[in-house]
């Protein structure tokens, strides 16, 4: 019988390879071992996603392949979640997502969301086209410290900054982080519209995101 | 401060030909690309413009009048080509359109996907229309062109651009079957374009490095390209590949396609011209949204120096233009101004 640390970084390996169904039999095989529902996901399926956002960050990866890893990650946790403990504590970051109105490209916010749930965050995808009013009031309904707002079109931009206007009139600007992205957007508009960070890509959303989050839960 | 501009000595028409032949020019030729952005000239909606040919040509022809720039370039999505194939847009009353419902929805739909006949399907007469009424006005002294997808663009449009990336893995033989009908319309539109005697532009934003690997685009891209070119080629035409977002891993490939014309975004014009100068002349790359829509005439200038600075002596010539569509609201004075600085950057 293969040993915890085996199946643990065949998991891994199935992830970055693309493998749903030695993902899913991997998984299996995790609970079979005793191995804890929660080691299994973080040491082997979310260990592989890591590696994948690496990937595509030196450009070894690009979309389809991050897409078809991130079905794998999800065949392995489709198999692993029943068996977590209920209670889980809820202290991950929530983070409200979408696409602006005027825009439905939404592959690049889709990127976005696959790393933040795979480095821990609960994400709130509101999908594409979404009104400016509606990350707001999904933010609030939801308790989400982060809005996440994404385009690919020069002429829908602008809703970015209506977003941010939006937190200001209602006075709740200082609760929220925004990050902003997508083709036309550039460090100068983010800064612009007021944004608190401009994400280049999926892997670095995840990672300023979460450095930011660090200072910003210490101020 | 006035900026001392020299007149123009050759018409666009004799710019961009001498360009291509690797001749001597009166300056480095601009063509910006001027387009859904027509419909400001004239005061309709982009809507009203995207259908309706007499308007999208007069919209054409009065920015060509406004602006003056090397070439009138016909479009309004890249979706065009689907569209003609069954895929259904969604037209804002005054933006670009975009997919609504890819026709291939399921799988075994593919069947049922017909090549186009742009004389004859969705809103491609439209374009031909036009585009054959900026040419009786203004042929005699510009070259026109008409920008539609190649064909990974155009087959994801028809299955929708997630799902159809994802069956590059999951199932070939379905990519490749769009692939195949996609290119045959390819085909029939470059043969159109040949009777009007208007020069193509393809574009293939969804095999930007933005989104797939330089392995793919040589798997699924490139051979496809390849037969374009040709073919435009075999009608004697010249043909532009224009590709947005990033662009650096995959211009090398870009380039065996034999295009005439590179026309590049996400790219240091530079390195492009370090890459692939030797085969092909390149056009680009004025940052659309951050230099053109949000900057000022000064940035635009100091970028449309900078790439002159780094791309002009490229061997097969360069042409000075946008990274990709000039946005629908870029301020006038932000276009004159790029076409200005070619004219005072741009001599020998």
């Amino acid at each position: 019988m293969k040993n915890k640390e085996d199946i643990l970084l065949e998991l891994a390996r199935a992830v970055v390879d693309m493998e749903e169904d030695t993902c899913r039999r991997s998984a299996r095989e995790s609970l079979g071992a005793g191995i804890e529902a929660a080691e299994a996901i973080n040491g082997g399926l979310v260990k592989g996603m890591m590696v994948v956002g690496d990937k595509y960050e030196r450009e070894e990866y690009f979309i389809p392949e991050v897409l078809l890893c991130s079905d794998a990650m999800l065949a392995g946790l489709a198999v692993l979640q029943p068996h977590l403990p209920v209670d889980r504590g809820g202290t991950a970051a929530k983070v409200v997502l979408g696409v602006v109105r005027g825009d439905t490209h939404d592959i690049g916010k889709s990127l976005v969301k696959i790393m933040l749930e795979a480095a821990g965050f609960e994400v709130y995808d509101l999908g594409r086209d979404v009104p400016p009013a509606d990350f707001v009031t999904k933010a609030l309904e939801v308790g989400a410290s982060v809005i996440g707002l994404s385009t690919l079109m020069s002429t829908t931009m602008d809703g970015m900054r209506t977003v941010i206007e939006d937190l200001e009139a209602r006075g709740i600007r200082d609760r929220f982080l925004v990050m902003v992205g997508g083709g036309p957007v550039s460090p100068a508009f983010a800064r612009e519209i007021g944004a608190d960070l401009y994400a280049p890509d999926a892997n670095s959303a995840v990672r300023n995101l979460t450095a930011l989050l660090e200072v910003w839960s210490c101020a | 401060m006035r900026l001392e501009t020299p007149p123009d000595v050759m018409t666009p028409k004799e710019r961009l030909r001498a360009t291509l032949q690797g001749r001597p020019v009166d300056r480095i030729a601009s063509a910006p690309l001027i387009l859904n952005h027509c419909s400001r000239v004239t005061g309709v909606t982009v809507r009203q413009f995207n259908h309706d040919a007499d308007l999208m040509g007069k919209a054409q022809v009065r920015a060509w009048e406004r602006y003056g720039h090397d070439m009138p370039l016909i479009f309004t999505t890249t979706a065009t080509v689907a569209e003609a194939m069954g895929t259904r847009l969604f037209f804002p009353d005054d933006d670009a359109p975009r997919v609504e419902t890819p026709f291939v929805g399921d799988a075994a739909d593919v069947d049922r996907v017909l090549v186009a006949d742009p004389w004859r399907d969705g809103r491609l007469p439209v374009y031909l229309a036009a585009a054959s009424h900026v040419v009786e006005t203004l042929g005699d002294r510009v070259f026109v062109g008409c920008i539609f997808a190649a064909p990974f663009t155009t087959a994801s449009h028809l299955r929708g651009t997630e799902t159809f990336i994802r069956e590059t893995y999951r199932n070939p033989g379905l990519v490749n079957e769009l692939l195949a009908k996609a290119k045959a319309s390819a085909f029939n539109m470059i043969d159109a374009l040949a009777q009007l005697a208007v020069v193509p532009v393809i574009v293939e934003p969804v095999a930007s490095a933005s989104l797939i690997s330089p392995r793919q685009f040589e798997q699924y891209v490139l051979p496809h390209l390849v037969d374009i070119v040709d073919r435009a080629h075999a009608k004697g035409l010249p043909i532009c590949l224009h590709i947005c977002g990033k662009t650096r891993p995959v211009v090398k490939l870009m380039a065996e396609s034999r295009a005439d014309i590179l026309s590049l975004d996400q790219i240091d014009m530079g390195e492009a011209r370090e890459l692939v100068g030797e085969k092909t002349c390149l056009l680009g790359n004025v940052k659309p949204a951050e230099t053109l829509l949000k900057g000022t005439p000064e940035a635009v200038r100091d970028e449309v120096r900078e790439i002159i600075a780094k791309a002009a002596g490229s061997p097969r010539g360069l042409i000075v233009s946008s990274g990709c569509e000039m946005p629908l609201n870029t301020p006038p004075a932000n276009i004159d101004a790029l076409i200005e600085a070619a004219r005072i950057y741009g001599r020998r």
